[in-house]
């Protein structure tokens, strides 16, 4: 187990350093926007893959953490605060609001409590949209500053390396909590209310709680990609936190399997990547895109994940049919 | 606020409220027939006044011949709709799959539309016309515009004969059976399939028709279909799958939305959805909803 770990870590560092060598400009944008959103989808992956809810909060709390930084480390409320401060504040605050949130909203329970976040998407995106002082209103907010790492300024363009270093090993950082969560007592209560909610309250489980916690959790990390988004955009509107786009990051992380750290990535690069990919084909690529997201639903309910662990079995049966037709042949012989 | 006024805004608000009404409705009665909330419905009705305007502006056709060859649109809409998100999925064990396939459908007719229709809005005529303009109809000296009060009139008429088909026909009877319990109802002879077609049928051609009305008020263009969401709202402040409900808080969202435009027009959707969200808090079985049960 150990060893396979090690494989698994070096092969993300190669991937982490060989990647910026073949890409530049554009595409290279594109790739760590694309990672951004890996770490909203993680939050969606803590709360529907493992817990079983259907959340669409998590744009409204990329929303939040992005404004947050945008105010405050452009000075526009009389305050400045440097944006590495900024960056490591975000997730802190915005967990504890989304624990508050969660207090309020989670009393519902599975469709009332997606009916809930979306009235909660919509309202934030009226309020994003419309309140100039702290929102910038239709025109949103710009000149936000770049990211500046102890003393050393990130290149202004979203496409250079320091970027995408800084924000791949963001990427692993996270996905290495939601494994641990996926292990721990935390995990484990959530699948539990994800198969059988009365079950798991027998057993003794705060369900209320532990859900609350998820969608802090989820919260947290939402935010926190938002207040990377901005920095790395340097632009904040309202048009990224509306519904359709709430919708867009469900599907992110259902593409890739909802309970696959690695599909989680592949998910959202695939959802950020290959419309900019077929850009050739503009018109056409949504409609595709559409098709796309149904057909997966009706041949792979479990996301490309579920393709993988499909062959995986396809191969062991396989395997133990071969060995088993070996041993007849074996037993024949003698 | 002079009665004029008021008089006005509320018919406004109470023909919106019907337009989320039909929406609500079909909702309803697919969740009833198939359990699946459909995350398309605001589409349907979107394509459904790209349909009725493309045969109103494109072909020509005066409105007796209009209207039977836009129900067939619908119900071959409906139909497809049903077999390719429905009937794939009918086994599926995780309940997010359906509703994200009902997602990418309604990515996939808002695109089909701007591909078939470009990406300009139409602007349909209203039904009653007066010199080239929308007729008023002066009621008292309260004027209102024809086509708020054929909504309501046309909307009204509408659910209460779909209502009639399901609470008071043998044919709605077997179709609730079927919906209630499709294997004991298979064993009784309902053939589960045609009721679950016709329920989509139904539900296609009743948001369609929303969206044909709602089209010369709207203008037709593929962002109709956010006006889902405050079906939804509807759904919820009525009560969850309950009919009556479901009207009744959809035309509460209607007054709600249109008597805020006179005080905030920008913030409409907050009075709208935080009214949800205090509902969902303070009584979240909505209005005319039986008090939710745990599933054991």
């Amino acid at each position: 187990m150990k060893f396979k770990n090690l494989i698994g870590a070096g092969l993300i560092c190669a991937i982490i350093l060989i990647v910026p060598q073949f890409l530049h400009g554009y595409p290279m944008t594109v790739v760590n926007v694309a990672l951004l959103f890996a770490i909203t989808s993680y939050g969606i992956s803590v709360m529907l893959g493992m817990g079983g809810q259907l959340s669409f909060a998590a744009v409204t709390f990329m929303g939040l953490g992005a404004y947050f930084v945008a105010n405050t480390t452009t000075g526009r409320l009389g305050i400045t605060i440097p944006t590495m401060l900024a960056l490591v504040l975000t997730p802190i605050v915005f967990a504890g609001v989304a624990f508050l949130v969660g207090l309020v909203l989670l009393k519902l329970k599975g469709t009332y409590f997606t009916f809930a976040t979306i009235a909660l998407v919509q309202v934030a995106f009226t309020f994003f949209n419309n309140y100039s002082p702290l929102f910038g209103g239709p025109d949103g907010i710009s000149g936000i500053p770049t990211l500046t790492f102890f003393d050393h300024s990130f290149r202004s363009s979203g496409s250079s390396n320091e970027w995408f270093y800084f924000i791949s090993i963001s990427v692993v950082l996270v996905a290495i909590v939601v494994e641990r969560i996926r292990r721990s007592q935390l995990g484990r209560a959530l699948a539990s209310i994800r198969d059988n909610e009365t079950a798991a309250l027998t057993f003794g489980i705060n369900t209320y709680l532990t859900k609350v916690i998820a969608f802090s959790i989820a919260g947290a990390f939402a935010s926190f990609s938002g207040a990377l988004w901005v920095m790395h955009g340097r632009f904040v509107g309202a048009d990224m936190f509306n519904f359709l786009n709430a919708a867009q990051f469900i599907i992110m992380a259902m593409l890739g399997g909802v309970n696959s750290t690695v599909g989680i990535v592949i998910g959202a690069l695939l959802v950020t990547g290959l419309p900019e990919l077929f850009r050739a084909f503009q018109g056409y690529m949504q409609l595709f895109w559409g098709v796309a997201i149904i057909a997966l639903m009706v041949f792979m309910p479990t996301g490309l994940a579920g393709i993988k662990d499909m062959i995986v079995e396809k191969i062991r049966k396989y395997k133990v049919c071969a060995s088993r037709r070996e041993g007849d042949a074996d037993a024949t012989d003698s | 606020m002079s009665f004029t006024l008021f008089g006005t805004l509320f018919i406004n608000g109470l023909s919106m409220g019907v337009i989320y009404a039909m929406m609500a409705m079909g909702l309803i009665l697919l969740i009833r027939a198939v359990g699946i909330l459909n995350f398309a419905q605001g589409e349907l009705f979107m394509f459904g006044a790209y349909i009725s305007a493309a045969l109103v502006l494109d072909f020509h056709l005066p409105l007796p011949i209009m209207i039977p060859a836009a129900m067939v649109c619908f119900a071959v809409v409906g139909l497809v709709f049903m077999f390719t998100i429905y009937w794939p999925l009918r086994k599926a064990s995780y309940a997010a799959t359906t509703i994200i396939a009902t997602m990418g459908a309604a990515i996939v007719l808002r695109e089909l539309a701007v591909l078939i229709w470009g990406p300009l809005p139409r602007s349909m005529p209203p039904l009653v016309v007066d010199e080239g303009r929308p007729a008023i109809l002066h009621l008292g000296d309260v004027p209102l515009q024809w086509q708020n009060v054929l909504i309501i009139v046309i909307g009204v008429l509408l659910m209460y004969l779909i209502y009639l088909l399901f609470e008071k026909l043998y044919v709605g009877k077997m179709m609730q059976a079927a919906c209630q319990n499709s294997y004991a109802a298979n064993l009784l002879g309902v053939p589960t399939i045609l009721t679950i077609a016709a329920t989509y049928v139904i539900v296609s051609i009743l948001v369609s028709v929303g969206g044909y009305l709602v089209a010369p008020i709207f203008m037709v263009r593929n962002t109709l279909g956010v006006l889902q969401l405050r079906a939804f709202a509807g759904v919820v402040i009525g009560g969850f799958g309950n009919i009556k409900g479901a009207i009744i808080g959809s035309l509460i969202v209607g007054l709600i939305e249109v008597f805020s435009t006179l005080h905030f027009s920008a913030y409409r959707d907050v009075t709208v959805f935080l009214t949800l969200i205090l509902f969902l808090l303070l009584r979240p079985q909505g209005l005319f909803g039986e008090k939710i049960k745990d599933k054991a």
